[in-house]
């Protein structure tokens, strides 16, 4: 065993990478994140597109003289007038309006002060050979208004009350707080690499922020499956602590969750690499930018933090606590079994755990729902 | 299931979805046309309207300005899931702008800005068709014709008691309360209640002289020219009528204002607001057309239809939109219904308490009691008309002096409530709006943006296909497969839900779905990954297969059902753009149940029971197989077993 290299432990599933036990960590780690990204909701705040917090709009007529411009032209040319007038500003999106004889281009860029507006227009003339007198200038709005944003929040809280409410049906509650930690620690991750780095907030962003959302649950989900089937009736033996049977469970699904992280991530990446690398800006940018950002704190919170957590609210439940104790006490009598124990856990899943064992293993096309009720006699819930 | 079977569900799926998108709906044009997906304001362009908002004594404020872009942008929402844009420009112009033709839908959006609260003080069916035809008298002809002072005709009433709306007390407020009806505060039972109502002499005909407004030049040049169309003597007969020409003791009598029902709704309008309700010839459909801003005079009697069934004659604006302060819908706990609350600045606070004083106090020997009577069959109070524009929104009843806030009670639902304070609340910004041409506009990212964004999606789907194939071996091309099939569906599902429901394609919601195609090969990882364990703890391929399934489908219905939870709370909550990508992510993970359930389970399988499936060199499994006889102790194995 010893001489099969990681990745096909990995692959079996029985890489004994000890993750719970080393929670104290994670948390620490995981608490000075969340200080850090706080920190910087606070401090740096966050780089608003134009879309939320209004901007200055150009229109540019479509003739010049006798040639007709085209929407790129007129789009780069506003753009180099405007990052002229004011470096850090920028354009998001170029509009022909109207047809024929009086069609103008309509150009919305980063809010402008009365002075660099007029400047961006006097290089615009220059550039282009437009009439003076036919471009204008306007503040714009959001577009994006703040009752969107509002209705968003709340449909954000009514579906974390729900969901907690599907995983204490479905899991239980721990469980169920454990996933919202990891859930919100993910979206509070997000945030803080956004206002942090400083990258544009736009409202492609904030789609793809509430896309996490579903993301982040659904690999926490995958995790606490296998580790509520490898504690079924954990106190009734007492071979493993309830921290241990969680770290096999997350050993166990680390290749599982590595790679739907991994086949997530892939056209998430495809995203990423079109949108900034060939485009420069954009939608394809902003979504791509957001989901590999939360995605990827998704998959690793799933195993670094959703798990830990669990571990440490179930090792407070009285029964759990209890069980615990016997566990180590029986070991600290015999130390063999520790030593087998900690060698080799996946062979242990095979013999040792009621629930993985093939003599109470129902027949193949048993239904889960009848399993799991004829198993939890001696389980620690309910 | 026999999966023979689930492969043919899914196929019937396939065959009625590109048969509805050739098909169904209103597809026309080329093969390529009908596979058309209605794409995004970004994508394609569309239609632009800009309205400019003016008020009485200078610019709108900001605040009203961006409450006038948030209605907008609720009406434009609500004409379906089309990601519009509506942006406040400069200091009074709202821009909008929707993606495709869309001229028809950017009309009216900014219309109606004049709320009015008037005292319902007559009414008269609308009797212009059998006024024209006597011949053909209907029942109702016989019993109509009431004049406010008539006796109150059962026939005449548009709708029944039930549904009749009526205004009571909010429950915040301290006085009057619901049962206000048998709790009269200040009833005075056969004195003349108010000085609104003095108007009513003892015959309660409406007189032209309580039009308080002098009558611009211009109206009268209009009518002048009027009275030369329908002829002198006629128009002087109209003028003369101090009630609707009563048809039941001689229905011959409309006959002779004939010519009024050929006038032009814009004369209509120029018509004294007596003549518009007494001459029988005028009909709703006139009314109805009339221009914009004909009857926002508050200082004048107008006349308006009341459900198009029926003309009623309103007072006086006693109140208007700019004293409401605040209107919501609201669920009344007590009964379970939809109701529309409203609350009143300070100075609008006390004008409608004066004016639901007239109401409540009415008697029986009011106009407006009998014009109530009249209209909804019972009364026991006068109805305050809610008036936008032309149209009358509610008459409700008002059971009792409103003091406090107030609520609109009456067959409400949901949507009906939301509405009314959506344009009580419009009526109480103190702007209208002038709506500029509608003009096309181009797309913002253009056919460039698009192609990126499909090359994205090929590398995104190839990355995930050389990742399936070196992982998992012949197995792969299952994942590719579905993958493929989600992608078809996808397609086919927003083709037709583009032509059926407006669904528009923006760029984000393409890389949504390419974001989504990959989360669902994800449910593919998970069984795989249970397959695998299976297959380590020893089971041949053909029992693992079925015990994996059931495993993962326990996690992949799990996981999807947070997944659409998230979707379907998002979509009834939220607005505008968030709406949009709720509705994609709810429809990829349904399609993805969908592929899961009738493609990859049948697949794998028909696949278990082949040879190859457990050759190391065709399915990824084959290593932990190969694993299995070193690690495993064939012992321990033969005991649990």
């Amino acid at each position: 065993m010893a001489s099969a290299g990681l990745a096909s432990r990995l692959y079996a599933g029985d890489a004994n990478i000890n993750i719970v036990g080393r929670r104290k960590m994670w948390f620490t780690i995981a608490a000075a994140l969340v200080l850090i990204s706080i920190g910087s909701f606070l401090i740096r705040g966050f780089e608003l597109g134009i879309e939320f917090a209004g901007g200055t709009s150009f229109s540019v007529p479509a003739a010049a003289g006798t040639k007709t411009l085209t929407q790129d032209e007129v789009s780069s040319a506003v753009e180099k007038a405007v990052k002229q007038a004011a470096p850090e500003a920028a354009i998001t999106t170029t509009q022909k309006v109207g047809d024929g004889k009086d069609a103008s281009f309509t150009v919305r860029a980063s809010a402008l002060s009365t002075d660099e507006a007029k400047e961006a227009k006097a290089a615009i003339v220059n550039d282009l050979g437009v009439d003076a007198s036919k471009i204008s200038d306007d503040q714009v709005s959001a577009a994006w208004g703040g009752q969107v944003t509002r209705q968003a929040v709340i449909g954000l809280i009514v579906f974390l009350v729900l969901v907690v409410a599907y995983l204490i049906i479905r899991f239980e509650v721990r469980m169920a707080v454990a996933a919202l930690a990891s859930l919100l620690f993910d979206l509070v991750m997000t945030a803080g690499v956004y206002s942090l780095v400083g990258f544009e907030v736009t409202p492609s962003t904030v789609i793809g922020f509430l896309t996490i959302l579903g993301y982040s649950l659904y690999d926490v989900v995958v995790v606490f499956d296998k580790v509520q089937e490898n504690t079924r009736g954990i106190t009734a033996g007492s071979t493993r602590t309830y921290a241990e049977a969680t770290n096999l469970a997350v050993n166990q699904t680390l290749m599982r969750s590595l790679n739907t992280g991994l086949v997530a991530l892939l056209p998430v990446g495809g995203l990423l690499f079109i949108g900034a690398g060939l485009l420069g800006a954009g939608t394809l940018k902003d979504l791509g930018l957001v989901l590999f950002v939360g995605m990827g704190f998704g998959v690793l919170s799933s195993i670094l933090f959703a798990a830990p957590v669990l571990s440490a609210l179930k090792d407070q439940e009285p029964k759990i606590k209890a069980h615990n104790a016997r566990v180590l006490a029986r070991r600290s009598k015999g130390s063999d079994d520790v030593v087998r124990d900690r060698t080799r856990p996946a062979n242990a899943t095979a013999s040792d755990v009621p629930a993985m064992a093939g003599g109470t293993t129902p027949r193949p096309g048993a239904r889960p729902a009848a399993r799991r009720n004829a198993n939890r006699p001696g389980g620690p819930k309910r | 299931m026999h999966p023979g079977r689930q492969l043919g569900v899914l196929g019937l799926i396939f065959v009625v979805l590109y048969l509805l998108v050739f098909f169904a709906g209103d597809a026309k044009g080329s093969f390529t046309d009908r596979l058309q997906p209605k794409l995004g304001l970004d994508l394609r362009g569309g239609t632009q309207a800009t309205y400019i908002a003016s008020q009485a004594g200078g610019t709108p404020t900001t605040e009203s300005m961006e409450q006038a872009r948030t209605i907008i942008e609720n009406r434009v929402n609500a004409l379906g899931v089309s990601e519009a844009e509506v942006v406040v420009q400069g200091k009074n112009t709202i821009v909008v702008s929707l993606a495709g033709k869309a001229d028809d839908q950017l009309k009216d959006l900014a219309q109606a800005a004049n709320m009015r609260f008037r005292l319902l003080t007559g009414t008269t069916p609308d009797v212009s068709a059998s006024a024209l035809n006597p011949a053909s008298p209907s029942p109702s002809v016989a019993a109509s014709g009431v004049a406010p002072s008539a006796a109150p005709s059962g026939a005449a009433k548009p709708s029944a008691g039930a549904s009749a709306p009526s205004i009571t007390t909010g429950p915040s407020a301290g006085t009057g309360g619901q049962g206000g009806g048998e709790a009269v505060p200040s009833a005075t039972p056969s004195a003349n209640p108010s000085p609104a109502a003095s108007a009513a002499a003892p015959a309660a005909t409406p007189s032209a002289s309580a039009s308080a407004a002098p009558v611009p030049a211009s109206v009268q040049e209009q009518r002048a020219a009027v009275a030369k169309k329908v002829g002198a003597a006629l128009w002087a007969q109209a003028e003369k009528l101090t009630a609707p020409v009563d048809l039941s003791s001689d229905p011959k009598a409309g006959l002779a204002y004939k010519a009024f029902n050929a006038l032009s709704p814009a004369e209509v309008a120029a018509l004294t607001p007596q003549m518009q309700f007494n001459v029988p010839t005028i009909s709703c459909d006139q009314l109805d057309k009339r221009p914009n801003g004909s009857i926002d005079d508050a200082n004048s009697q107008v006349v308006a239809c009341y459900s198009g069934q029926a003309k009623v004659l309103l007072d006086q604006a006693k109140v208007v939109g700019t004293d409401i302060s605040s209107a919501s819908p609201q669920l009344d706990q007590t009964n379970g219904q939809w109701v529309v609350s409203l609350d009143f600045t300070g100075d609008g606070q006390k004008k409608w308490a004066d004016l639901t004083r007239v109401a409540f106090n009415a008697t029986s020997s009011d106009p407006c009691y009998t014009a109530v009577q009249a209209l909804y069959g019972s009364a026991e109070h006068c109805a305050v008309a809610v008036v936008l524009d032309k149209e009358i929104l509610s008459a409700p009843q008002i059971q009792a002096v409103l003091t406090g806030s107030s609520q609109i009670t009456g067959s409400f639902t949901v949507d009906s409530a939301k509405q009314l304070a959506d344009q009580l609340k419009f009526g109480a910004i103190p702007v209208t709006f002038e709506a500029g041409p509608a003009q096309t506009i181009s797309a913002t990212l253009g056919l460039q943006q698009l192609e990126a964004g499909l090359i994205a999606a090929a590398i995104g789907m190839a990355l995930v296909a050389i990742y399936a194939f070196f992982y998992y071996r012949l197995l792969g091309s299952v994942i590719f497969l579905s993958l493929l099939l989600s992608g078809l569906l996808t397609f086919g599902a927003l083709v037709f839900l583009g032509r059926t429901i407006g669904y528009t394609l923006t760029l984000a919601g393409i890389a949504g779905f390419i974001v989504s195609l990959g989360v669902a090969a994800d449910s593919f990882v998970i069984y795989f990954e249970r397959l695998k364990d299976e297959i380590h703890e020893g089971r041949t391929p053909r029992s693992a297969v079925p015990r994996a399934w059931h495993r993962a489908r326990r996690t992949i219905i799990s996981a999807n059902t947070i997944t659409i939870m998230c979707a379907v709370v998002l979509y009834i909550v939220s607005i505008g753009a968030v709406q949009g990508f709720a509705f994609a992510m709810g429809l990829a993970t349904v399609l993805d149940l969908i592929v899961v359930f009738l493609f990859r389970h049948p697949i794998m399988t028909m696949f278990a029971n082949t040879k190859a499936f457990m050759s190391p060199r065709v399915s990824g499994l084959g290593r932990v197989l190969r694993r299995n006889p070193t690690e495993e102790s064939v012992s321990s194995r033969v005991k649990e077993a």
